[in-house]
């Protein structure tokens, strides 16, 4: 594949950009996607994800069933924050910085 | 294949590969990082990346992250754009009740020249106006700030390899043993002998140290955080609990969940982040999420870095800690002194691993 | 909401599921992100076979209205224009109609999400007029949109020589095919031999170099057996082909075994279709990217599955109609995707990918 070919659309890397980290020990579509971004854009990876195991395999000689998928999240497609959102004000889990200032006897511990 | 270094770094994150950078600057002797997968497989690289000092308490080591957050700037002039940006943090709150907690905390700091400003309501919207109008107030520093996690290993790696230093990726410690004044690190790919060994595993310091005999109670703590498409520039300041990126991306999560190495991501807590998300800034609402990813913390036991030699167990250095990002150009010039010049700029004995009384078995 | 059975995907294979379990009594959920139940076969103009016995052949949307038609006297519950966000702690769906998201707990989910068409990269691919064959038969068939008029097409499956009729049933001047193998990876000889006899040429041990264009593509560079040709086309269609849609999969904690003939990663399942996440199945394409009528099949089986674990049916019952339905699957389904399919079952215990979640 001529080495300007994109790989990841969304952002644009090509397979050079790839090439290069490959180079410096990325081995996985995920170490390649901290370094380059690709597969960082709005499709996360949807289009890519078959195009950098080629690379993969290209550069590496790595058997397709040797090259892991892609770490893939919630939402499965995007999704507005206040369709998330839901009326409780309730945080069990989420907190303010500020919250874990604690007080003792007046003053900051 | 060389397997004889002066000094051997396990764990290539964020503080492994900003100790083996800082070394490298000063240091000839060889240095090799070992990594049992790739740099960022952890924490440093599943990370909202604040560089963040203030509501950071006791005030000790708030002035710890402070010198940690000054030396960002000449980094990022040694190693690269690594889009550190120092926005200013916020720590909003919605009840007066605060107010208190907030003002005492500036008393607190003012005390060691930390300068942090309780605003009010008007003030806050006047520094971020996006931010929800029934805001009371919040605490205000002018060092907080955030940076670009991946540009920042990468950058350091790319610097410390340049500077010489070796870097071994997919190869995990299996065994480590001290013998004759040498330690012999045994990897899937190959047996190393030592004579500085720094332990910087993260999460996974607690496995480190049991191979040494020794104890690094490091726990794990989850956090969730959602990620936006790119939006035009609109937060000026790093928000407690929410950034923008230099991308446009607005990063939102401030979560704690015990689940040890689990790294799947609940809907209940990216909902919960959702809510605080809009309820700091409600014109966040029409933004889409396109991810929602978790990162575990490296949590020490009592919450405080274990930085230092390891006593008993000469030549043993040890780096674990939550907020590598903020803390690893400190904690790597700090390790770079105590090998080079034997001792410290600054006092770390509150950082040692003694005070979990930790002793070598045998 | 709750409900016995959820079932994710309202194409051919998910449908299929609905009628085996509502029909024998189970609470039915059918959600689907589109605005009508079908899939992909709506808009499906050719004719399709082999299929099971009970249906063949007919046209993709006849088939599409034959399914649908099948569930009217049950009381399904549909869900269109709702799709899977992700999952709650708890293990219930988290669904949204876009207005909100709630949570959907299910005895037992089928997830049918299908496959998705793979890209194919050259220079230059991502500019417009380039498109997968799948979202050029979409713009004809569905939205009666002309993709362009002068068109090239880049693989040679069934799935592109159907697609290579349906343009020039448009009046779309199909300059070729090209194939990189030395010999066309459509099995169809009936529909192989229409395309070659509506005059669109075949290059085979064929590559393309490069697309060209300013803005949008204007011409393709090819090379074919040591020559270089250079098309003027607007339109260039590449077959890429398919790979299981496995979000939801890896959300669940599903562990993937690799298949190349069955699409590449595919989440682990037993005879059964049930996956490694006890209270998921699995049904059509999301099981292995194959024929219409193997997918109507494994619709059945899984539905099947369901019903015998919600005890609808009795174990001997459901044993016996699921031993028939794989012997029929044996028969319809290509002998290498069969195949692949057995030996995928088979490396149930030994997945190659798993505990993705784990630090």
């Amino acid at each position: 594949m001529d080495k300007s070919t994109i790989i990841c659309r969304c952002e644009e890397i090509s397979y050079e950009e790839i090439e290069e980290v490959i180079g410096n020990g990325a081995r996985t579509f995920d170490d390649i996607k901290r370094l380059t971004r690709c597969g960082m854009g709005p499709c996360q990876a949807k289009i890519c994800t078959s195009l950098v195991a080629k690379v993969i395999h290209a550069e590496t000689g790595k058997p397709f069933h040797e090259i892991p998928l892609p770490r893939m999240r919630m939402p499965l497609s995007p999704i507005k924050l206040e369709t998330l959102a839901t009326s409780s004000t309730s945080f069990s889990t989420v907190k303010s910085v500020l919250d874990e200032v604690e007080l003792e006897d007046g003053k900051v511990r | 294949m060389e397997t004889r270094f002066e000094t051997i770094v396990i764990g290539g994150g964020v503080v492994g590969s900003g100790i083996a950078y800082h070394l490298s600057e000063r240091y000839k002797g060889g240095v090799l990082v070992l990594d049992k997968k790739y740099p960022m497989t952890g924490t440093s690289g599943s990370t909202q990346a604040w560089v963040w000092v203030h509501n950071k308490t006791p005030s000790w080591y708030a002035e710890f992250n402070m010198y940690s957050a000054e030396l960002y700037p000449y980094l990022s002039k040694k190693i690269g754009d690594v889009e550190y940006k120092r926005t200013g943090g916020l720590s909003p709150f919605f009840s007066e009740e605060d107010r208190e907690k907030a003002l005492k905390l500036a008393e607190a700091y003012r005390k060691i020249g930390i300068k942090i400003k309780v605003l009010s309501r008007e003030e806050v919207l006047e520094k971020e106006p996006s931010m929800n109008p029934e805001v009371v107030g919040a605490t205000y520093s002018s060092i907080d700030g955030n940076v670009n996690p991946f540009r920042l290993v990468d950058m350091y790696m790319r610097a410390a390899k340049k500077n010489g230093v070796h870097y071994s990726t997919y190869n995990k410690v299996t065994e480590i043993e001290k013998q004759d004044g040498k330690f012999t690190v045994v990897s899937d790919k190959e047996t190393y002998l030592c004579k500085n060994l720094i332990l910087a595993g993260g999460t996974w310091s607690r496995e480190l140290g049991e191979m040494l005999g020794i104890n690094i109670p490091v726990n794990q703590l989850r956090g969730q955080i959602l990620v936006s498409e790119p939006l035009k520039p609109f937060l000026n300041h790093t928000i407690s609990g929410l950034r923008q990126a230099n991308n446009g991306e607005v990063l939102m999560g401030y979560s704690m969940e015990e689940k040890g190495f689990d790294r799947s991501t609940t809907l209940d807590v990216i909902q919960e982040t959702a809510n605080m998300a809009l309820h700091y800034v409600p014109s966040l609402k029409k933004a889409k999420i396109v991810r929602a990813f978790s990162g575990i913390r490296a949590m020490p036991e009592d919450g405080y870095p274990i930085i230092g030699k390891v006593p008993g167990v000469e030549n043993l250095y040890v780096a674990a800690t939550h907020s590598g990002v903020t803390l690893s150009p400190l904690i790597g010039t700090l390790i770079t002194e105590l090998i080079m010049d034997g001792e410290t700029s600054i006092p770390i004995d509150r950082y040692s691993i003694s005070r979990f009384g930790v002793g070598v078995k045998g | 909401m709750e409900t016995d059975v959820l079932i994710i995907g309202a194409g051919p294979a998910g449908l299929a599921a609905a009628l085996e379990t509502a029909s024998r009594g189970l609470a039915v959920i059918l959600i689907d992100e589109s605005s009508s139940l079908g899939g992909q076969l709506p808009q499906q103009t050719q004719l399709i076979r082999p299929l099971p016995a009970e249906y063949g052949p007919v046209r993709g949307f006849e088939l599409a209205e034959k399914l649908i038609n099948q569930l009217e006297d049950y009381p399904i519950n549909y869900l269109l224009k709702h799709r899977v966000v992700g999952l709650y702690a708890d293990g219930s769906v988290g669904i949204t109609d876009e207005e909100n998201v709630f949570p959907i707990k299910a005895k037992k989910m089928i997830v049918a999400t299908g496959a998705a068409e793979r890209a194919v990269a050259f220079p230059k691919w991502t500019m417009p007029g380039i498109m997968t064959i799948g979202a050029a038969q979409t713009l004809i068939n569905r939205d009666f949109a002309l993709p362009g008029n002068e068109a090239v097409i880049i693989g040679s499956s069934d799935f592109a020589m159907d697609v290579a009729l349906q343009l020039k049933s448009v009046g779309v001047n199909v300059k070729g095919i090209v194939e990189e193998q030395p010999e066309v990876t459509a099995r169809d000889n009936v529909k192989i031999e229409r395309v070659q006899q509506s005059g669109v040429p075949i290059y085979l041990n064929a590559a393309i170099i490069e697309a060209k264009g300013n803005g949008e593509v204007s011409e393709v560079v090819i090379e074919h057996a040591g020559r270089v040709l250079t098309e003027k086309v607007d339109l260039v269609c590449v077959d890429g082909g398919r790979s299981p849609i496995l979000d939801l999969f890896y959300q669940l904690g599903c562990s993937f075994g690799y298949q190349e003939k069955l699409g590449g990663w595919i989440p682990q399942y037993n005879s059964n279709f049930q996956t490694d996440r006890e209270n998921a199945f699995l049904a059509g394409n999301a099981a292995g990217v194959t024929s219409q009528g193997a997918i109507l099949l494994t619709g059945m089986i899984a539905g099947i599955s369901v019903c015998e674990n919600l005890q609808a049916i009795s174990q001997d019952e459901a044993q016996q109609i699921r031993g028939s339905l794989l012997k029929e699957l044996e028969i319809l389904e290509d002998k290498d995707v069969w195949e692949s399919r057995i030996h995928h079952i088979e490396s149930y215990a030994n997945p190659k990918l798993k505990d993705q979640f784990i630090s």
